[in-house]
């Protein structure tokens, strides 16, 4: 079910009265979530992520816009009847019920449309010629079924008579999905799923999130803050900032070439260093030393902000760039520096490989060409190269 | 029974003893100073002493006393008839002898109970208040209004939980009842019960006695159910709103993504949800119906319609009993009977509740 999302918009009314002024969540969102992807919703808090979610969810009214389903307007419809599965960040299972009954609850107000058959066997016809449908509910057994087979999927089958506070984290999480996934909706959303877990855990759900999509293939919405969640397991990420999509893409597309300094900061761990720097005939400069000669386009002088991946300063001693190093930080696959620079705006940090001998001090080094962007110092800070 | 307690001997002495205790020296620094901590309790102590475990503990002894008279506090040793009197189990003659049923015969010719006393048959009075009315109207009054108030104030709460304007308005509007007298409260249901009151003129119900001295036992109880459950209200409302506002508002939208409808949301998120509460609110209003009495008689005014006391409660059984001094010890009785019958309801919805209330 692909999923479009057309100048969708949440705006919460202020006071004018007070002076305070109307708060735009989400501000004129154009997505088109392709069947059977899993897309990632990425921001900081406050950038409309989940109010995106709980709009396509139902739970919220857009205040403009349109959510269409494949070839079905749903801007208007009931959460009931959009078929959805919602996974909470919290999960909201329901502490009184055991997992089995938790799972099964959905399926227990769930109506099916069976065509009603005559004594023979031959469905029954009404006075128009067509089959004659009837709506019925689930017998016990039929739930049984669909339950145990849901369980299965996501792993839960030894803890069906348990209750939600006798689970772990990363149960409870997968009873959260079982549950989402039990009536097999049209769209699986998740709202920052992983949030409750510890580190370790967290990869592995987020393996089992990817796992479960992939042998559903439910179009799935997955909204996190965490970029390197998001981009572990997305077939496609959006970036947002305040209510407004800033990038949207692969998730290595992105990360490689971001469109303003905002997606370029907020992908990554470490984040990228920022410099302050200039171009001046075609050559990006950081004080200085030339990081970067521009040989696609012609670019005019202008000052700018020169940022440069972690992983593309390499410790080198016949480069030209000097850096005071404060401290390494050793992380086991490789070391971090942490560095001064006088241009820099922050700490500068950058990854060097274990085998490579460093120390504190002026660390010389030399700069991947293309780990290094410059960004415009006006308006939305656009990327120039 | 607080109005009966007299003060006795020994109950100063226990607390000298507890201070010459607590004055042993001793290394411990925190036991040094228990004094202090004896003495900021003191005054809640004291109070409660007086008030509250005296009177309860010389209730029970009351109870057990034979031939109690309580303003000479003379009695003639221990005794059960007592409460075999509250039972019908024990009657007395014309001239005041305590008399056993099971020595007793029923004589139809006489329409009572006789037993011959070696010369002739005597006949014998039983008190037949408790088991005929007391205890019947009382189980009534517990087993109607606390399921119905329970119910409809988990409704109107419900109700008022889900409606935005106004909302403080009408909580305010549904929690007046509680704070205003069961006396006054009653003399207004009186009047409006009244043969020439609005509830007969709004029916068209002409001069239906509902409470009046001609009154049957029937109208006067559905009256003074309505009365009871209507000042019952507010309290429920106040403690299930304010549960109502804890429960996490992504249970109900996770129950509208689950397509429950609102019936069924509520029967499976709401009320397990408020179970906690819901189990409160029945054992205490059990308990206060179990002790009901004021509303009769701010209601009816006296124990009963028609010159009988078809309209008594077990409390208001007891109060009666208060009024002479050689009935006191039944009235005893009565009281420690309907605690032990408090008990036992209390601890059969303990055992209930295990399984269905959720934490």
């Amino acid at each position: 079910m692909e999923i479009r999302l057309k100048n969708l918009t949440k705006c919460f009314p202020g006071n004018p009265k007070k002076g305070i002024p109307d708060t735009y969540a989400v501000n004129a969102l154009d997505i088109t979530i392709p069947d059977a992807k899993l897309v990632g919703l990425l921001g900081p808090s406050g950038c409309g992520k989940s109010t995106t979610l709980y709009m396509v969810a139902g739970l919220l009214e857009p205040s403009e816009g349109e959510i269409w389903f494949g070839d079905e307007d749903v801007t208007d419809l009931e959460p009931e009847k959009r078929g959805i599965g919602l996974v909470f960040q919290n999960y909201a299972l329901y502490p009184h019920m055991t997992v089995y009954k938790n799972v099964a609850f959905p399926l227990t107000n769930l109506r099916i449309e069976e065509a009603v058959k005559d004594k023979d066997g031959n469905p029954v016809m009404d006075e128009t010629g067509k089959p004659y449908i009837k709506k019925r509910k689930l017998t016990k057994d039929e739930i049984d079924k669909i339950v145990r087979e849901t369980a299965k999927i996501v792993q839960i089958e030894q803890y069906l008579e348990r209750k939600p506070n006798q689970l772990s984290g990363g149960q409870q999480q997968r009873v959260a999905i079982a549950r989402a996934l039990v009536k097999k909706p049209r769209v699986l959303l998740l709202d920052e799923p992983l949030s409750n877990l510890d580190a370790r855990l967290r990869l592995q759900t987020r393996e089992e999130i990817r796992r479960i999509q992939q042998s559903t293939g439910i179009t799935t919405i997955f909204v996190t803050h965490d970029q390197e969640e998001a981009m572990s397991i997305s077939d496609e990420i959006v970036v947002m900032k305040l209510g407004v999509e800033q990038q949207r893409g692969v998730p290595q597309e992105v990360y490689n070439n971001p469109c303003n300094k905002f997606v370029a900061n907020f992908l990554g761990t470490p984040p990228i260093n920022l410099f302050k720097g200039r171009i001046e005939g075609n050559k990006v400069y950081i004080g200085n030393e030339v990081v970067r000669e521009i040989t696609e386009k012609d670019v005019p002088d202008q000052e700018c902000t020169v940022g440069i991946r972690p992983e593309g300063i390499i410790v080198d001693p016949n480069g030209s760039f000097t850096f005071e190093c404060d401290r390494i930080l050793t992380m086991g696959r490789d070391i971090m520096l942490v560095a001064e620079h006088p241009e820099a705006t922050t700490n500068t940090k950058f990854i060097v490989d274990a085998f490579v001998e460093v120390s504190t001090g002026t660390v010389k080094c030399s700069v991947k060409p293309h780990k290094c962007f410059a960004f415009s110092l006006e308006g939305d800070e656009l990327r120039i190269i | 029974m607080a109005a009966v307690a007299k003060k006795k001997g020994g109950f100063l002495d226990f607390f000298k003893n507890l201070f010459k205790r607590k004055e042993r020296v001793s290394a411990d620094a925190g036991e040094r100073n228990n004094w202090k901590a004896w003495l900021y309790l003191a005054p809640v102590i004291i109070l409660l002493s007086v008030f509250t475990f005296y009177p309860l503990i010389n209730t029970v002894v009351i109870a057990f006393l034979k031939d109690y008279d309580y303003t000479t506090q003379v009695s003639s040793g221990f005794t059960f008839d007592n409460f075999l009197t509250v039972l019908t189990l024990a009657g007395k003659d014309a001239s005041q002898n305590l008399v056993y049923k099971w020595n007793c015969t029923y004589d139809a010719a006489l329409g009572s109970w006789v037993y011959n006393n070696g010369t002739e048959l005597v006949k014998v009075y039983f008190q037949t208040d408790v088991l005929k009315y007391a205890l019947p109207n009382t189980m009534i009054i517990t087993f109607v209004t606390v399921p119905l108030s329970i119910i409809i104030a988990l409704l109107i709460s419900v109700c008022l939980h889900s409606i935005k304007a106004f909302q403080k308005i009408f909580q305010t509007i549904f929690f007046v009842p509680y704070v205003t007298n069961a006396v006054a409260v009653g003399m207004v249901f009186a009047v409006l019960f009244d043969s020439q009151g609005i509830l007969n003129y709004i029916f068209g119900l002409g001069t239906y006695y509902w409470i009046d001295q001609t009154a049957t036992h029937t109208s006067a109880m559905f009256a003074l159910c309505v009365y009871i459950i209507w000042h019952a209200l507010p309290y429920k409302i106040l403690i299930f709103l304010s549960a109502l506002q804890n429960i996490d508002k992504q249970y109900y939208d996770a129950a509208k993504i689950d397509c429950a409808g609102k019936f069924k949301t509520f029967m499976n998120v709401t009320v397990p949800m408020l179970s906690p509460q819901i189990l409160y609110i029945m054992i205490t209003s059990f308990i206060g119906s179990f002790k009901e009495y004021t509303s009769v008689v701010g209601l009816i005014g006296s124990a009963g319609t028609g010159g009988t006391n078809n309209m008594y409660t077990i409390v208001y059984y007891v109060y009666d009993c208060l009024k002479a001094p050689t009935t006191v010890s039944r009235g005893a009785a009565a009281a420690l009977m309907l605690f032990v019958i408090i008990m036992i309801f209390t601890a059969i919805q303990f055992q209930v509740s295990k399984r269905r209330v959720h934490y």
